[in-house]
């Protein structure tokens, strides 16, 4: 007679292959998980580092044009030093030589006059005047020597007050250019006192950067950006979006953002040219086209997406590869645990039989009377082992369910106290003249999930095994109390105590300790104690066994409900 | 016969100094730190816009319709150690002094005062002749060295030719001064002349001090 599968109980083989295939999807969604998160964030740093490699790049070329101008205008600031503490323009103003003024300042000034320029201008030196104690510029005689200047620009230079420090500044030109301007204070030598100024206005330096690359320079000044020279359609777009940046209180020294030109994503750097200056405030604006920087990164998505293709393609094939390779000792391990199940059901089912068959006409053979008392005795000790055979052939049983997965519980709230009590009664109730004292200590509200024969059947077991173990005149001391969500029971006893090596294996079916051979018992108790337990989503563990004194806990879950 | 009569008029003139009114007296000057001993320098300096030396030293002069020498003695500004020698130089009116450049350098004297504007350029001490600036209108001018900024010295152009800068402390001494009514003054510094009337009689000596 063979066990009939279990309603719902799937094939192995059909498991396996379902088992197969989940490792396969899960194996593939994990690498195709980290792959695209790695190659994501792989994109996100190359982007962020070209853009950066970018910025530097360009900053690199702007810096060496501002050290440049740097050098350019620290030398331009000498000169101006240089030329406000000479004699002669010294003598002129302190001597009332006004009129000589603008002529000395012009011969001090000829080495910058244009050789070409039959004199009228001055190299690189747009203009150059001077302004009295009051701030306001002093009218040369003939503007011819020394730049001409409308009022509007001459009024332009006036500052408030003479500072005592030089200070740079910017002017709008007429023509529409930009004129940078150093103004230098003349102190007199005897007093230290300013007492008058010299303002030269140079061209400010072109910044001339690689055009490929679509970079402007140029002049914010009062509101409006005066670009050098270049083809780049800028429409009114940008002024207001740098009138916009600075337009935050307490002016910042630099500032960028990105902006979109004639449908092109330009990046816009501004810096500020004259902080804390006595004049107006002026910024250096430089538009930087972020078309190659665009174009550099697209590249690199193509190249990120081609990467991730092959690396999912990889990773497919490694999880197919991985898949098989784990699955195959598990699918060992199910088949065989099935046979194992299938085996221990059947072997069950068929010894059932045989069983009650024994016992059956063992009672029969008792019940006659032809037998003298010794025989009588002889064969209620064959019907109690059949019992005994039927029992060991119900354990096995629910083992194999258990093992096969087929074993459903019926969770109902159970309350522990009266499980104890009735099973503390049955054994009190048992013939053994050695049977141990009982001791229970329970506390606080004990209602626990589980089904209520499974349940007894724990507690049978480890009462049976604290009185099979114990030794004559011992105890039984059985302790239970509620912790959180878990109920917790503990049932010690008496005896010779479990050798530390056996421990570990004192859970394992069929094994018995030494002291075991003379005790009853198949060895499957404990087993089948904590595999319940384990069902029942609590466990069962040995908390210590040392001297006189063995002692299990038993963990249940503590059902829901208003405490006791 | 030229040379004659120039010294003629150069006997006439040392008669009358010997024969003419003699003005001492002390003119009180400004309190200043101990001056350096062993060389005694002087140096123009500007306080607010007023011009004088450092150690003060005042010109004194008579003032009065006096007939103009036909040709004053020349005088000399040096430039020497970087600087003038004299700082503050007192002339009559049509002098030409000179400027040798006694220093191994380079030196640019150059005037903006409105008295008399001059730019004698860069020369060295081998310059020769000596640049010379003839000075004919009275007032006082500011020299200048294009190239040595610190550089400064005062010419104080007279309209008379009865002058005399004070001695350190103060005490001066004019001789040979025509007798009548005259006027003495003191400059003191570009804006401070102090003035005084006296009436001088032949060989006679009068006391005149300056508080």
């Amino acid at each position: 007679m063979s066990a009939r599968p279990e309603p719902g109980g799937a094939r192995p083989a059909s498991r396996v292959a379902g088992f197969r295939t989940r490792l396969l999807v899960a194996m593939t969604a994990v690498t195709f998980a980290a792959a695209a998160l790695v190659l994501y964030l792989a994109e996100r740093r190359l982007a962020a580092t070209a853009e950066q490699s970018f910025q530097l790049e360009f900053r690199s070329a702007l810096a060496g044009l501002h050290e440049a101008d740097r050098i350019r205008q620290a030398v331009m600031e000498g000169r101006c030093r240089e030329l406000a503490r000479r004699p002669r323009i010294h003598a002129a103003l302190e001597d009332d030589a006004e009129d000589l003024l603008y002529p000395s300042a012009q011969d001090e000034l000829a080495d910058l006059i244009a050789p070409d320029s039959g004199g009228s201008t001055l190299r690189g030196v747009q203009f150059c005047r001077f302004l009295g104690r009051t701030g306001a510029p002093i009218r040369p005689g003939s503007s011819d020597s020394v730049g001409r200047l409308s009022p509007r620009e001459e009024a332009a230079l006036r500052v408030r007050a003479l500072p005592a420090r030089q200070e740079i500044g910017y002017i709008e030109r007429d023509g529409g250019g930009i004129a940078q301007i150093i103004l230098t204070p003349i102190i007199s030598s005897d007093t230290g006192e300013v007492i008058a100024a010299l303002v030269l206005g140079f061209d400010p330096l072109q910044l001339s950067l690689p055009d490929e690359r679509g970079i402007r320079t140029g002049i914010w000044l009062g509101g409006r950006v005066h670009l050098s020279g270049g083809t780049l359609p800028v429409g009114g777009a940008l002024a207001p979006a740098v009138n916009a940046a600075l337009a935050r209180p307490g002016p910042p020294a630099e500032a960028s953002f990105r902006l979109s030109l004639s449908g092109e994503p330009r990046l816009i750097f501004c810096k500020s040219l004259n902080p804390d200056s006595a004049f107006p405030p002026a910024y250096e604006i430089c538009v930087y086209s972020l078309a190659e920087l665009s174009e550099r990164q697209r590249h690199l998505r193509w190249e990120m997406l081609g990467a991730a293709a092959v690396v999912l393609l990889g990773a497919f094939g490694a999880g197919e590869v991985l898949s098989l390779r784990f699955s195959t000792p598990v699918e060992k391990l199910a088949v065989e645990s099935e046979r194992s199940a299938r085996f221990s059901a059947d072997a069950s089912h068929q010894l059932k039989t045989p069983v009650a068959v024994l016992r059956a006409g063992l009672e029969e053979l008792l019940a006659g009377e032809h037998f003298s008392p010794e025989e009588c005795a002889q064969l209620s000790a064959l019907v109690h082992q059949t019992y005994r055979l039927s029992s060991l052939i119900d354990d096995l049983l629910l083992l194999a369910r258990m093992d096969a997965g087929r074993l459903k519980l019926e969770r109902t709230p159970v309350e522990l106290r009266d499980l104890i009590d009735a099973c503390t009664d049955d054994f009190s109730a048992m013939p053994d003249p050695n049977m141990p004292q009982i001791e229970t200590r329970l506390d606080g509200r004990l209602e626990v999930i589980g089904e209520k024969r499974y349940l007894a059947m724990i507690l049978h077991n480890l009462l049976e095994n604290g009185r099979k173990y114990n030794r004559p005149g011992g105890r039984i001391r059985i302790d239970a109390r509620e912790d959180g969500r878990l109920v917790r029971l503990r049932v010690g006893n008496t005896g010779p105590g479990i050798p530390a090596e056996a421990q570990p294996q004192l859970f394992e079916r069929f094994r018995r300790g030494r002291q075991g051979e003379a005790v009853p018992g198949y060895g499957l108790g404990l087993n089948l104690a904590r595999d319940l337990a384990r069902l029942h989503g609590g466990d069962l563990r040995l908390v210590g066994s040392e001297g006189d004194w063995t002692e299990f806990e038993l963990t249940l879950q503590r059902a829901e409900g208003p405490a006791a | 016969m030229r040379g004659a009569l120039a010294a003629l008029l150069a006997g006439a003139l040392a008669q009358a100094a010997l024969a003419g009114a003699v003005v001492e007296g002390r003119v009180e000057l400004p309190r200043t730190g101990p001056a350096p001993v062993l060389i005694q320098r002087y140096e123009v300096v500007s306080q607010g816009g007023v011009l004088s030396t450092l150690p003060p030293l005042a010109v004194v002069y008579l003032e009065g319709p006096f007939p103009a020498r036909a040709a004053p003695p020349a005088a000399t500004m040096a430039q020497k150690d970087l600087a003038f020698v004299p700082a503050l130089l007192a002339i009559e009116a049509g002098t030409r002094v000179d400027f040798p450049n006694l220093d191994p350098t380079y030196h640019n004297v150059f005037s903006y005062s409105a008295a008399k504007r001059f730019d004698l350029g860069r020369y060295r001490s081998s310059e020769r002749p000596i640049p010379s600036v003839l000075f004919d209108t009275p007032g006082l001018v500011t020299v200048h060295c294009d190239i040595h900024e610190h550089m400064r010295a005062l010419i104080l152009v007279l309209d008379t030719p009865y002058f005399t800068i004070t001695r350190p402390d103060g005490s001066f001494r004019l001789a040979g001064l025509p007798p009548g009514h005259h006027v003495l003054k003191v400059w003191k510094d570009s804006r401070t002349t102090l003035t005084r009337p006296v009436d001088l009689a032949d060989r006679a000596s009068l006391r005149a001090d300056f508080p």
